[in-house]
Order: structure tokens, then sequence, then C-alpha cells
């Protein structure tokens, strides 16, 4: 076959369109599935292309796996990474959200969870800011805190983390907090912002900024059993300056993991429908639930 | 008249306990309401009647839901 003159780009698609098995869903579909260890083997073949022929041997570099996991997508063929996605996000979905770029402040409780799903949903690229370290208190939601990452920064656990859980993720982990001029230099070039922060006292900053950027913001907060999340396009209502600055009602409330993971998942399945192209739900709105009482409404801000 | 009322987080100790069919009268307000709930005006920070964003003056009537939340900012 005369490569010689194929660019590498038909190449790629090519070797996907070779690689791609048909594979039958669950309630009897077929879709032409790319299995995990080619893209992982074209991945590898990618960074050999940009090395000029040097072989490359090991983990395949990120940005390899994602150009050929987008490759996939564009042919209409499914990474198997993805698939259990399928219907949820459909395939140009899935493209979409590989080449989107958020920025997430805050990696405690919520932001742990909240990168956790966006990473596993494929997101392309992933800015996310916290300057804290773990302490023991964070054990109880945390999902990044454990007994061995206890005194590290929480930015430098999220990236270990990532490149376990899907390296076509570009992460980039600030371990600083964010002044609001921080904040609209940390906001350039993303396409929504989520807010993970903990506390009142950076909301109200982050969500100006966010409009500044005209972007919009996903945010959430949560005290005891309860809590809310809330969509704020730019000029839109924020919930955060209904609250002020001062405490919050998890000062005495505390912040249990159920109430916290279930904000971050409410979180991140906004910010897939925004990523996704199908409009915030949650845009003036709250959704405030309670899980002593079982119960789950949106209200209109 | 009844009304329902919830209470979220630091609230829900002023829950009554007949918040499913919370008595009112004619006149009442969520301000009312609240006021006889005994919460500390400082310790709310928003209400909703029916599930709308709605001030204190809001008049209530019977078969409305009212929501009060504090400051609620945990992560």
């Amino acid at each position: 076959m005369p490569t010689r003159h194929v660019s590498p780009d038909a190449l790629l698609e090519q070797r996907i369109r070779e690689l791609a098995q048909p594979t039958r869903l669950p309630d009897g579909r077929e879709l032409p599935v790319l299995p995990f260890y080619c893209v992982k083997d074209l991945a590898r073949a990618q960074g050999r292309t940009r090395l000029h022929g040097q072989h490359e041997q090991g983990k395949p570099a990120g940005q390899c796996v994602a150009r050929v996991e987008r490759a996939a997508l564009s042919l209409g063929v499914c990474p198997e990474r993805y698939l259990r996605n399928f219907e949820a996000y459909s395939l140009e979905e899935q493209l979409r959200l590989l080449s989107a770029h958020v920025a997430l402040v805050g990696l405690g409780g919520l932001g742990g969870y909240v990168l956790e799903l966006l990473a596993r949903a494929g997101v392309g690229a992933v800015r996310a800011a916290d300057g804290d370290e773990f302490c023991p208190s964070n054990l109880n939601r945390q999902l990044y805190a454990t007994r061995r990452s206890l005194g590290g920064y929480k930015a430098a656990a999220a990236a270990a983390r990532l490149t376990l859980v899907n390296p076509a993720v570009a992460f980039e982990p600030v371990a600083r907090f964010l002044d609001e001029a921080d904040m609209g230099r940390f906001l350039a070039g993303a396409g929504l912002c989520l807010d993970a922060l903990g506390g009142l006292k950076d909301r109200a900053a982050l969500a100006r900024q966010a409009a500044l950027a005209g972007i919009p913001l996903v945010t959430a907060a949560v005290a005891g059993q309860s809590g809310l999340v809330a969509t704020v396009l730019p000029g839109g209502k924020v919930p955060a300056e209904f609250f002020g600055v001062g405490a919050g009602a998890e000062d005495s409330q505390g912040t249990p993991a159920p109430a916290v993971a279930t904000a971050a998942s409410l979180m991140a399945g906004e910010a897939l429908n925004i990523l996704c192209g199908r409009g915030a739900r949650l845009a003036g709105k709250m959704l405030v639930f309670d899980l002593g009482q079982m119960s789950f409404e949106t209200v209109t801000l | 008249m009844k009304i329902t009322v919830k209470c979220f987080a630091s609230l829900s100790r002023f829950t009554p306990p007949e918040a499913d069919a919370y008595p009112i009268v004619p006149g009442d307000t969520a301000g009312s309401v609240v006021q006889r709930l005994g919460i500390p005006p400082n310790d709310l920070k928003l209400v909703f009647v029916n599930g709308t964003h709605a001030p204190l003056s809001a008049p209530l009537a019977a078969g409305d839901r009212l929501g009060l939340f504090p400051a609620v900012g945990g992560g």
C-alpha cells in the first residue's frame, strides 16, 4: 500500500477503520467500537510519528490518546472506554466533550467528585485550582483524601488520580488559592466554570469573573443533609449573592459525604448538559435537595 | 387554611410539627409565618413561595408551599 503519500491523519483514520470492532450493545444494537488497547497502541504510534520514527514504548502521551479518541469519534467509532456513555451522550456529543475546556475552582469535597465524573465522561481539558493541603477532617467526604494523601496538595493528588482514570484529559493543576485577579486569568480559554469552593468568601467574586469571561458558571453548596446546585449565565442571579460572605449553615451542620457527592453529581450532570450543547437546565434556577427528607425541588431564583 | 413549610439545613430545627399542613390566617405573609416560627431574621437568606423566589411581604394562600433557606456554602 502506498503509505508514503498518505497524511498522518488519513493513516490514523485508516487504522481506526481497520481496528474498529462491530459490537453488540446490551439492547441488541450494533456499534463500531475501538477496543481500549487499540487506542493505546494507536496513541503510541502517534507518539512515534511526532518523534520522527523514534520508537516510543510504555505509556502513550495523554494528548496522543485524546487525538486517537477524537479521530475515532469523528468517524462514528466509539472508543471502548466511552461505550456505556452511549445514548446518554451521542458520539457527536462525546466528541464535543473531548474538545471542551473547563475551569474548576476547588478540589475538596465537591471538586474531587466533580473532577472524577468529568474525567470519566471524557471532558478534554480541565484546569483546576486549590491551594489547600489534605487534613484529617477532609477524610469524611473528599474523594482524593486518603491516609496516604494527608498533608499533600489537593491539586497534586487530583493530578495523580487523573493519570489513572483518564489520560486523555489534559489536566492543569494549580496548587494556589486564587484571588479575584487570579480568577480572571484562570478562566481564560475555558468554556465553562465550576464553583466547587468551600465557604462563601470567594463565591461571588468567582461569579463576577465568570460573567466577565462571558461563560456559564455551575455552582453548588452543601450544609448538613441539604444542598443546592445552580447555573449562572452571565448577568444571571447568583445564589451566593443572597447569602453574603459570613458563616454558612455548614459551620453548624457539617458537610457529610452523601450530600456533597449528590451536589457534585448534579453539578457534573449539568456541566455535561452545557458542554454537549443542550443548554443549561438550571439557568436562573436552583435545585435544592434534602437527603434527610429525600426531597428534591427546582426553584426559580 | 393550610400551607406546607420546608425549612432547609440549619433552619430545619424551626420546622413545625404540622409542616405539611401548617395553619395560616387571612393576611398572613411569608414574613409573618417566619416570625411565628421563631426564625431569626439574619439566619434567613432565601424565601420561596410555590417554588419561586419571593419577598417576605409575599401574601400566602391555602395550599401554598413555603421554602426557607439559610446561607449555605459548604463544599
